[in-house]
């Protein structure tokens, strides 16, 4: 009794601490900057529901939203596609310098952004690619190619060798077996993947604040510095577009969670 | 059906010094029930893989049905393998695991339906079709695996100890079943264990590999009369053949300090052989007299260990369940010498029997 007490308690502590900001910037996301300003942390008198059509089409919310979507789905869509290939190539055959490449993969994570973004800004300028979507959509698929690629590689690494030697038994070759036997037993581990780069590429704001300038490319992350002026803050605005911009992520990891609960225990019960 | 050659098949995997399978030769007939038998890394395994195509051949020469197949790709041999683990698909249903290889080979949907519900009503697993591997037991994860297999009719039935995931009365069960599924089909089969009570069990012939060699290829009963060898006079039957030095010396073999008449010539120094079963406990003519270490009641019958004197080595017994020696009781035990066998210590090879 005392014990189901005290993880109740844990448990309440928890939930404050995770879902009490979300719920502050809410409640801020329909109240305007006076009425905050005022008292940051009141319930809304008024609903300003009519501050989320003014941050979508007057402050071009729109247009970041739509950049987000198509830099980040874009990166996520060839993330999963060239990481599970890698990582089925890196678990399942041996070839000479199979450790190496993993290694050499594995270690541009070690790297923090503020050393490679010089050379990837370098690079960008080079191949015309600077201030363009797609060279944002190429630089997000660089940096997380190796955590996609290290979280795929232990789980394919899993599968027993005995599923593809009955493939191949079965008929089917490399290219089909990576199709209909790899991808589909990985598809909890993918699943992983896919929420973590999105979200991670959803919220990536310093590539982005450097290799983009214009104003009809920015991303969500750089829509949301617009309202961080020099002298104030315009906090109820930044909390609408924070609100616009979490929704994406939700329907994301609603959509996925199961297949990341089961990626995340994979293994643990046989 | 289909008949298997091997010849001086080799394996040496990169970096390895010694050969994993060593010039091993071995054909199989049409229909025939052939077990590869050893302990575990003797190469069995990895026979079975280069006749499937999921190994590549070193060296040496495989033939199906007289065609040549070193270099023929898995897919295209006509052969089908049941996995120890079953290697079922987890996220496939048990039909779409069944109908997985036909689908490959362009069957049309009526046909696949017609095979999958032929096999699934023989395997007696028409109603599990629905489900995912994950909800089935072992058993009836063994009989999809088998199912796989028959559902495409090959040439040849590779079997890679199918059994040893189970319980011992699923295994004795499964056996059964699989001994009466080769009558069926009359398939060639290769099985491959390390459990020699399958070995004698099942198989038409046994090949018994040891350290990648074949060591002796014969019919159960044969190999187990006549072990080639002291590593198969030891490894088939359970308990294993005693296997004693003994010295011999005018029609006398000398073991420890007894001496038991024998009525052939041979060497001055050999291993003598006797399986428990040819030494009788306190059966009438005893030759020699052995102290009892332990009795082991098994119902049927009873193992009995004994030391013998002058030997270190303990001798074990096995006697009718009416057996009444105690521990510590010295009795006298008859030895059937015609089934005794005598190797030489220097090869470990069985000294062949000119009987005088």
């Amino acid at each position: 009794m005392i014990s189901r007490a005290f993880l109740f308690v844990v448990v309440t502590l928890y939930t404050v601490f995770a879902a009490g900001p979300f719920v502050w910037v809410a409640t801020m996301s329909v109240r305007t900057t006076t009425e905050i300003s005022l008292d940051h942390y009141a319930w809304p008198q008024i609903w300003h529901w009519e501050k989320f059509p003014i941050a979508w089409f007057k402050s071009n919310y729109q247009v970041y939203f739509q950049n987000s979507l198509v830099v980040v789905v874009a990166a996520v869509i060839v993330l999963t596609v060239i990481g599970s290939m890698a990582a089925h190539c890196l678990a399942r055959y041996r070839f000479r310098a199979n450790r190496l490449l993993y290694f050499i993969i594995f270690s541009a994570i070690i790297f923090p952004p503020q050393i490679t973004i010089i050379s990837m800004f370098q690079i960008l300028v080079q191949y015309g690619l600077y201030n363009s979507l797609p060279g944002l959509t190429l630089v997000y698929i660089a940096i997380q190619l190796p955590l996609t690629v290290y979280i795929l590689e232990s789980f394919f690494a899993r599968i027993p060798a005995d599923l593809f030697d009955a493939a191949r038994m079965d008929g089917y070759s490399e290219w089909e077996i990576f199709w209909k036997v790899s991808l589909p037993i990985a598809l909890p581990a993918i699943s992983t993947t896919i929420i973590l780069n999105f979200i991670l590429l959803w919220n990536e704001f310093l590539y982005a604040v450097v290799l983009i300038t214009d104003e009809a490319k920015r991303t969500l992350p750089l829509g949301i510095q617009r309202f961080i002026g020099d002298t104030m803050y315009d906090v109820g605005m930044i909390a609408t577009g924070l609100m616009i911009a979490i929704i994406p992520v939700v329907l994301i990891y609603a959509f996925f969670s199961e297949k990341l609960i089961q990626g995340m225990t994979a293994g643990a019960v046989k | 059906m289909a008949t298997v050659s091997l010849k001086d098949l080799c394996k040496r995997y990169p970096g390895g010094e010694a050969l994993a399978v060593d010039s091993v030769n071995l054909d199989v007939a049409h229909g025939e029930f052939m077990v590869l038998l050893g302990p575990s890394g003797c190469g069995k395994s990895t026979t079975l893989r280069m006749v499937a195509g999921l190994e590549s051949i070193s060296s040496g020469y495989l033939a199906i049905d007289g065609k040549r197949m070193n270099e023929i790709a898995a897919k295209d041999r006509d052969i089908a393998m049941v996995f120890q683990s079953y290697a079922l698909y987890p996220h496939m249903s048990v039909f779409d695991n069944l109908a997985f290889g036909l689908r490959r080979r362009d069957f049309s949907s009526s046909e696949i339906d017609k095979r999958v519900a032929d096999v699934a009503a023989t395997l007696g697993m028409a109603e599990l079709l629905k489900r995912k591997p994950h909800a089935l037991s072992g058993g009836q994860r063994q009989r999809v695996a088998l199912g796989r297999a028959i559902v495409r009719d090959p040439k040849v039935f590779l079997f890679d100890e199918p059994l040893s995931n189970l319980d011992a009365a699923l295994r004795v069960g499964m056996r059964g079943e699989l001994i009466k599924l080769h009558h069926r089909l009359g398939a060639t089969m290769i099985y491959v264990t390390h459990d020699q009570v399958e070995a004698m069990t099942m198989g038409d012939r046994i090949c018994i590999m040891n350290g990648g060699k074949v060591v002796q290829i014969g019919s159960p009963l044969d190999v187990y009369r006549e072990p080639a060898d002291t590593f198969v006079a030891a490894f088939l039957g359970s308990p294993p053949t005693n296997l004693l030095p003994a010295t011999f010396a005018s029609g006398t073999l000398r073991i420890g300090d007894s001496t038991l008449a024998l009525q052939r010539d041979c060497p001055q120094n050999v291993i003598f052989g006797i399986r428990p079963e040819d030494i009788r406990i306190e059966g009438v003519a005893p030759q020699v007299r052995g102290e009892v270490l332990a009795v082991e009641p098994l119902g049927a019958e009873t193992i009995v260990r004994f030391r013998l004197p002058g030997v270190q080595s303990d001798v074990l017994a096995r006697g009718p369940r009416t057996v009444s020696a105690k521990v510590g009781e010295q009795v006298p035990l008859a030895f059937d010498m015609a089934s005794a066998h005598l190797f030489d210590p220097a090869t470990a090879h069985r000294i062949a029997q000119e009987r005088t």
